[in-house]
């Protein structure tokens, strides 16, 4: 027994070392081989990575547009794992094999590609960017030396969905203040149906819903800047109250809501049993595929009163970019397509073929409800806070709120508690105004 | 015999035979060991490691936030899911062991249909679990509800004083035939002469389990509770399926592996992959050290026994 456990012992806790540091490889075709059509000089072809698996076909699709305006130049398009993609791409862009132009994460999960100057800053090579939202730039902006490493993908916005059968049902509307919207809750609540679809089971889901819910309130891109300039912190007593209003808001969502998955959450909406849903922009096509019958309408919620702002507002933040190997061969032909992924002509591709919203300026889009988000969030748009600042570090401020808003909805902390958490969890990377 | 084979097979033979073991074993996981043993011991801003910083990353570890009060915590969740599948997962594998041990043609049915759920990935049984469980939708507490124990329907993985022992449930519901099988295997093995002479003896059914068959398992209860201590200081998937990364609700289901995805993979912070090697090489010296200690102790409670 002794020796093979011992060696059971040590080959199995191996295993937990392995993972940090195994390095898969890719078997990419040779760049050149495939000749294009019509092509007068040399063929070139660019490696092109992306996470979005689901998306290979359609991608294929979009890239032939580019392909039949840039004869010698073939996108050799590859997508891998969501969940491995980060490991693979670190991998990728500091080996030989790696990809020529790849989808990178936006914030802070795109800092260690950016720090191990692995990829190209892009402001002098596509000068397109300067025309893109400052907001949505900073998603692929550099920590340290403010450059730009990626043109803008895809953005999400955060707003609250609903039924609009069941708000008919009910004599209900889009609350216009504060008071609407908490008497239309009760209505809700009076007759049985669950306001607010929330499963706060998973903690990643919980900013969003407070963001969604709250934003205004505490001031959105006004308090960013404050913090960003060191004149206040978490423990404001805006933010305060605007988690105060997460907790009063509780009893218009499903009993024991640290229980319900998130899936549930999404679940209890499409079936027709809740009335309201606060999330991102990427639940519409899941909520159109899962109930086609559901119609749906989007609202802001107005700020109650006391806010630090007096309208309502859509927090968003962008979501993914394409960012440009150091170490390309082809510097040049990539520079060509990185400029194409910054036209409108790609962009309303994006938003026609993926269903998503390009940050391109002069996309327009086909569904009247992703316009209506879009166009909500353009008139006043609000930093999706925890994600777009705070991941800079560890821990992540996403995860504070999660445990923070946990313990709020079980009771083991009040609002400025949970502030306190956040404020103290994030005081371990970040200081105010630094 | 012994001499034999090896007059047979020359040393240097015997270790060409040995070379295409040796060089997948040292590839992919001596290699990786060690690669994760240096990184632990440099600096690094992103993808780019920087200078040699020695123990540094490891003080870190254990002196700041959040690693300092996240660690001892995950360490604590691990400590409690060992207690937990040692009280559950193997007591009840042995119950069952026991109780099989007699009944021929049954014995082989219940094995099977123990060792079933040890089939399916970890993950999915996570997930399975937690749609059952949910307090919206979950037949548990509908059920729970149908027979009239309203006040028994929680919100199991809601509440942090419930969600770490559905862990420990889970993780048994699913690995209980692994103690099974081996403590089937291992009262097969067993003398009945033993047995029959206490029987004559008048020892009762009770005295016959615990002075007789249970002191003849001990080398076998040894070995399953170190692979039970591995397997619950690794444990990933089931936590990771109920709780998310975070652990949640609040931290409760927070373990090692999860405290190093997150540092990994999760976080933006500049030294992730010198911090998270550090927590892996943590966490590598600690099962390796408990599992060392644990089976000389073992062997030294064999001894007297024997």
């Amino acid at each position: 027994m002794n020796r093979r456990t011992t060696f059971a012992a040590v080959t199995t806790a191996l295993v937990a070392l392995t993972l940090s540091a195994c390095a898969p490889s890719s078997d990419s075709p040779e760049p050149g081989t495939a000749a294009g059509e019509g092509c007068d000089g040399e063929a070139v072809a660019l490696d092109v990575w992306s996470w979005r698996t689901e998306d290979v076909k359609t991608y294929e699709k979009i890239f032939d547009a580019f392909e039949a305006a840039n004869p010698c130049i073939t996108v050799n398009f590859q997508a891998h794992l969501n969940t491995e993609y980060d490991q693979i791409l670190r991998t990728g862009l500091t080996g030989s094999d790696g990809p020529d132009i790849a989808q990178v994460r936006s914030y802070g999960l795109l800092q260690p590609l950016v720090e191990g100057g692995n990829l190209e800053p892009l402001e002098d090579l596509v000068p397109a960017l300067a025309d893109f939202d400052e907001a949505i730039l900073d998603g692929s902006r550099g920590r340290e030396d403010g450059a730009v490493y990626g043109v803008p993908l895809a953005t999400q916005t955060i707003q609250v969905y609903y039924n609009t059968a069941i708000f008919e049902e009910h004599g209900l509307q889009e609350p216009e203040t504060w008071d609407d919207f908490i008497a239309l809750n009760d209505t809700l609540l009076e007759h049985d149906v669950t306001p607010l679809a929330v499963g706060a089971r998973d903690g990643w889901f919980v900013p969003t819903v407070h963001d969604a819910l709250t934003s205004a309130q505490y001031g959105g891109a006004d308090f960013q800047q404050a913090l960003r300039d060191g004149d206040t912190d978490f423990t404001d007593p805006a933010y305060v109250d605007s988690i105060q209003t997460l907790k009063d808001l509780q009893k218009y969502m499903p009993d024991d809501v640290t229980g319900v998955p998130y899936t549930d959450a999404q679940v209890l909406f499409t079936s027709e049993q809740a009335a309201m849903f606060a999330g991102g922009s990427y639940e519409l096509a899941f909520f159109q595929d899962a109930n086609p019958d559901l119609d749906l309408g989007v609202f802001q919620v107005p700020p109650p009163p006391g806010s630090a702002l007096d309208h309502p507002v859509t927090a968003g933040y962008a979501d993914g970019s394409w960012g440009m190997s150091a170490t390309t061969e082809h510097p040049e032909e990539a520079e060509t397509l990185l400029n194409w992924l910054a036209t409108p002509e790609f962009g309303q591709l994006v938003a026609d073929e993926l269903k998503q919203f390009s940050p391109i300026p002069g996309v327009e889009f086909s569904d009247p409800l992703q316009q209506e988000m879009w166009d909500l969030y353009q008139a006043n748009p609000a930093p999706y806070l925890l994600l777009v600042d705070y991941r800079y570090g560890d821990p992540v401020g996403t995860d504070l709120m999660g445990e923070a808003g946990q313990k709020l909805f079980l009771g083991d902390t009040d609002a400025k508690g949970a502030a306190e958490i956040i404020q103290d969890g994030l005081s371990a990377w970040w200081t105010p105004g630094e | 015999m012994s001499r034999r084979r090896t007059a047979a097979l020359p040393t240097s033979v015997a270790l060409l035979f040995l070379l295409p073991a040796a060089a997948l074993f040292a590839v992919f996981v001596l290699y990786p060991m060690a690669t994760a043993l240096t990184y632990s011991l440099f600096s690094w801003r992103g993808t780019a490691q920087e200078a040699f910083v020695g123990l540094d990353n490891f003080v870190a570890l254990f002196t700041t936030e959040p690693y300092r009060s996240q660690l001892p915590r995950a360490f604590g969740h691990n400590a409690l899911l060992f207690a937990g599948a040692m009280v559950v997962q193997n007591s009840v594998g042995l119950l069952l062991a026991y109780a099989l041990h007699k009944r021929g043609r049954l014995r082989r049915l219940f094995q099977v249909l123990y060792t079933m759920p040890y089939l399916v990935s970890p993950l999915v049984v996570g997930y399975l679990w937690s749609l059952l469980l949910s307090p919206l939708f979950g037949p548990v507490n509908a059920a729970l509800r149908a027979v009239g124990l309203e006040s028994v329907a929680q919100p199991w993985l809601g509440d942090p004083d419930t969600a770490l022992w559905v862990v420990v449930l889970v993780t048994a519901w699913q690995w209980v035939g692994f103690p099974l099988l081996i403590y089937g295997a291992a009262l097969g093995s067993l003398d009945p002469a033993m047995e029959e002479a206490a029987m004559l003896d008048g020892a009762s059914s009770r005295q016959r389990f615990w002075y007789v068959t249970l002191p003849m398992l001990m080398p076998v209860i040894g070995t399953v509770s170190v692979l039970t201590f591995i397997f619950s200081m690794e444990a990933f998937p089931i936590p990771y399926a109920l709780g998310g990364s975070s652990g949640s609700p609040a931290g409760a289901t927070d373990v090692m592996s999860l405290l190093f995805y997150r540092t990994a993979f999760h976080s933006g912070a500049s030294n992730a992959i010198g911090i998270s090697s550090a927590v892996a090489i943590v966490l590598f010296v600690v099962i390796v050290g408990v599992s060392v200690l644990f089976t000389q102790w073992f062997r030294r409670v064999e001894r007297r026994l024997t």
